[in-house]
């Protein structure tokens, strides 16, 4: 049942469900109408626009029932490790045993936006001293000290080092309430000095080889704490598997970003699109299902520009896009300026390159996990802005950045409390500055922006009409 | 003698020292006029306050800063693009119960080596560097035996003084001045001072309490305990990591459940009745430290948070800090 792309309300999903009921078309065991999330109290997705693809239905509903699904999965006797921080690396480690499901607890920094804060989650951490000076994965705690977003993991695993102090902080205060946490070290990527032996990553960073054999004992002994919480050897043809499954969902997401980035018309819209990429950490709790909703969302970007169909005006201003919104409402919104997004970092590109499957596993994992941008200097993150903001069109490589994105402008949107943004935005705006001269925007999103949606829009068309401007000269 | 600037507490001074080269340990203030770094949103006015003062030191030969902190490392970024003084970023794990944690940091000892190398210092023998940390050592000595019979703000000076300019024994000696103020025994717990946050010590004094443990990243916490003597002989630069990477105890810690030890016994030993727990705004490394220390002591804890303006703070923490005391006593 196809129909002409464009965005719809909730309402109008619904309406569009029930057709498609009548037509037979098959739908998922977690399928269903999307409002029913709203008797979860995600009162949110009353406020957003949805691609009107079956795809992307099923994109959101797997996305908003990953609570059941790990429920369901301790209920069939599976073990749930939660891994914190690192954004990508443990959960393919975790994924190669096949009793054990991997998520990831700082997801819960979206349920303030997604619930509108009904959950309590941030009164709670603020009872437990975690104001509104921390970022919104604060909401974190108060998901663990409820126990009613998710089921409570029996492992923690979090990389600590050079990672956000927030974080740090909060999964401390978490370790201090009772829940113990496996930390293990990521360093603080540096360039190889003169004289030590370099190791090129995945994704272009440079890293010196002993950084590179220090994580990898670091997460020697993560991959020791997961075989004995798994009763399992973890063994290197486990690994390679898993990491073959990893790449698989890197290789469609590649595929993905590199169509819906250089299509004329926008044949996906942002936030379905930043659903998609966020697939690649954990894989929502089900790397098989990941898969399956990827193809599937392929397929109906294959075919909306074999039809030459799609979103938005075709003179959307191309944006590249830092960092993710706290408030998913932010991606309709720059669509509705006259935007497009057309490239990403959403501080987790090491989870979308793929894993070299040509090294021992460990020593893949390794580079991966040093490959991450935020464990790197920001002069470096905008390097990679740079570079793919740079590099033309192209098919995605086996390993290394996607293809070319031609964005116009690049905003970087700030999230609260989170350490890294005081100062990143200023290195990062200069440094794309000074090598692209386009435009770079900076602005702040919290979790609701209800009340400063204004001053955002104004900001954003600003910023489109800068493009447009530009465009004449 | 060429001197290199830091601020934090893992950075030996005696290994620069061993070097040849004047290590500084910076104490900023941030009521200085000249700020090329203005105030941002989310930014902790310490860091603010010491890329300023880094940034304008024209004096210094070399900035060393460390990942303890992320908008210190951060703050790293904006040093290397906004002035030309030689910079290096010393890696200092957070984890700190394996031996990786503990070679990586030595690790990092010998490439700050090769830094201060190329900035006009010289590769040290072990008996050189032996030799300077029997110093520093005897200087810090000098310092803790003082401590009864000085005034917390001198005391902490003290402290101070030694990072910034070494050890100088007849500096270093402290002589008693006069009766001490028999106050409230209190503690101040929390991040590194900056130069005007000094007059702490003396609104407690002037309002009825004496500071009796300085924890504070510039007090005594940010102190390496003493050298075993025949370690210090037989590895000089082992035993200097194990003193600082094994000694000093910090919330940055991953667990950092050494601090609460470190903590309780001290808190015990001084006979402290009650806590101020200085933090800066957007320190989530200690603001997240706050609500539990509350829970794990049974101590009265006032938080004084700092935005960095001294001047106009002054009068909040006076105000409270009498409060604070009036409960006590």
């Amino acid at each position: 049942m196809r129909d002409i792309p464009r965005q719809i309300t909730l309402r109008q999903w619904d309406q569009r469900y029930e057709q498609m009921q009548k037509a037979g078309i098959a739908q998922p065991s977690y399928g269903g109408l999307l409002s029913r999330h709203i008797e979860d109290g995600d009162t949110r997705l009353l406020k957003l626009r949805y691609d009107n693809s079956a795809a992307a239905l099923r994109l959101w509903n797997f996305l908003l029932t990953e609570e059941d699904r790990l429920r369901e999965a301790r209920d069939r006797g599976k073990k749930i490790v939660g891994t914190m921080k690192d954004l990508g690396t443990v959960p393919v480690m975790a994924y190669s045993l096949d009793n054990v499901v991997a998520f990831y607890p700082d997801g819960a920094w979206w349920t303030p936006c997604v619930m509108e804060l009904n959950a309590g989650l941030l009164s709670i951490a603020d009872s437990l001293g975690i104001d509104e000076s921390f970022c919104p994965v604060r909401a974190m705690l108060g998901a663990f000290v409820t126990g009613s977003r998710f089921p409570i993991p029996e492992l923690l695993i979090c990389s600590v080092g050079a990672t956000c102090d927030d974080f740090s902080a909060i999964a401390q205060r978490l370790d201090g309430l009772g829940y113990p946490i496996l930390w293990w070290e990521i360093p603080h990527r540096r360039e190889p000095e003169p004289g030590e032996e370099s190791v090129k990553l995945p994704g272009g960073f440079s890293a010196p080889r002993c950084q590179v054999e220090f994580v990898k004992a670091e997460l020697q002994r993560v991959r020791k704490a997961l075989e004995e919480f798994a009763g399992q050897h973890l063994s290197e043809e486990k690994l390679s598997a898993g990491i073959r499954k990893a790449n698989q969902v890197r290789r469609l997401l590649a595929e993905l970003r590199r169509l819906v980035f250089t299509a004329r018309l926008c044949p996906m819209p942002a936030l379905e699109m930043l659903i998609a990429e966020m697939l690649a950490i954990h894989f929502c709790s089900d790397r098989d299902e990941t898969i399956a909703v990827l193809k599937e969302l392929l397929d109906e970007v294959k075919e909306r520009i074999k039809e030459g169909t799609g979103l938005l005006r075709d003179d959307a201003a191309r944006i590249f896009w830092v960092n993710p919104v706290a408030d998913l409402q932010v991606m309709n919104l720059l669509e509705d300026c006259g935007g497009r997004i057309c490239g990403t970092e959403y501080m987790f590109t090491h989870a979308l390159d793929e894993i070299p499957e040509n090294l021992p596993a460990m020593e893949a994992l390794a580079q991966m996990a040093l490959a991450d941008p935020m464990v790197g200097s920001s002069a470096d993150r905008a390097s990679r802005i740079c570079a793919e903001i740079r590099s033309p069109p192209r098919l995605p490589t086996r390993v290394g950045a996607a293809g070319g994105l031609c964005a116009e402008a690049v905003v970087i949107s700030r999230i609260p409390g989170a350490s890294h943004c005081a100062l990143e935005g200023q290195v990062i705006g200069e440094i794309v500055q000074a090598e692209l001269d386009v435009p770079v925007l900076e602005i702040e999103v919290p979790s609701l922006t209800d009340s400063i949606a204004q001053a955002l829009r104004t900001c954003l068309e600003a910023l489109v009409e800068a493009v447009r401007e530009r465009r004449k000269k | 003698m060429k001197r290199i600037i830091y601020s934090c507490p893992y950075v030996p001074a005696e290994w620069i020292a061993a070097h040849g080269l004047q290590p500084s340990r910076v104490i900023p203030d941030p009521a200085k006029s000249a700020s090329p770094i203005g105030p941002i949103e989310g930014l902790c006015p310490y860091v603010r306050a010491f890329l300023n003062e880094a940034i304008n030191d024209k004096r210094a030969y070399g900035v060393v800063v460390t990942t303890v902190c992320d908008q210190m490392r951060r703050g790293f970024d904006v040093l290397t693009r906004q002035c030309n003084i030689a910079s290096f970023l010393m890696n200092v794990p957070r984890t700190w119960q394996t031996f990786a944690a503990q070679n990586l940091y030595l690790d990092e000892l010998g490439r700050l080596s090769r830094f201060l190398v190329r900035v006009g210092g010289n590769s040290p023998t072990p008996d050189a560097l032996a030799e300077v940390m029997l110093e520093y050592d005897a200087a810090r000595a000098s310092i803790l035996a003082g401590r009864g019979s000085i005034s917390a703000r001198q005391y902490a000076e003290a402290i101070a003084a030694l990072g910034r300019n070494g050890p100088d024994l007849r500096a270093n000696a402290l002589a008693g001045t006069g009766p001490l103020n028999e106050g409230v025994p209190l503690a101040i717990i929390g991040g590194p001072l900056t130069r005007g946050d000094f007059d702490i010590f003396d609104i407690v004094e002037q309002s009825g309490g004496k500071i009796v443990l300085d924890a504070t990243e510039t007090g005594e916490r940010g102190m390496c305990g003493p050298f075993d003597r025949r370690r210090l002989h037989e590895d000089p630069l082992a035993e200097l990591g194990n003193a600082y990477f094994g000694g000093i105890q910090d919330a940055s810690r991953r667990p950092n459940s050494e601090l609460y030890r470190w903590l309780g016994h001290e808190l015990a030993a001084r006979a402290v009745r009650g806590i101020i727990f200085r933090r800066y705004v957007w320190c989530d490394t200690w603001h997240a430290e706050l609500q539990r220390l509350k829970e794990w002591t049974d101590l009265s804890v006032l938080d004084i948070d700092v935005a960095g303006d001294t001047d106009t703070e002054r009068r909040r923490w006076q105000n409270r800090i009498r409060a604070f005391l009036e409960t006590l006593t």
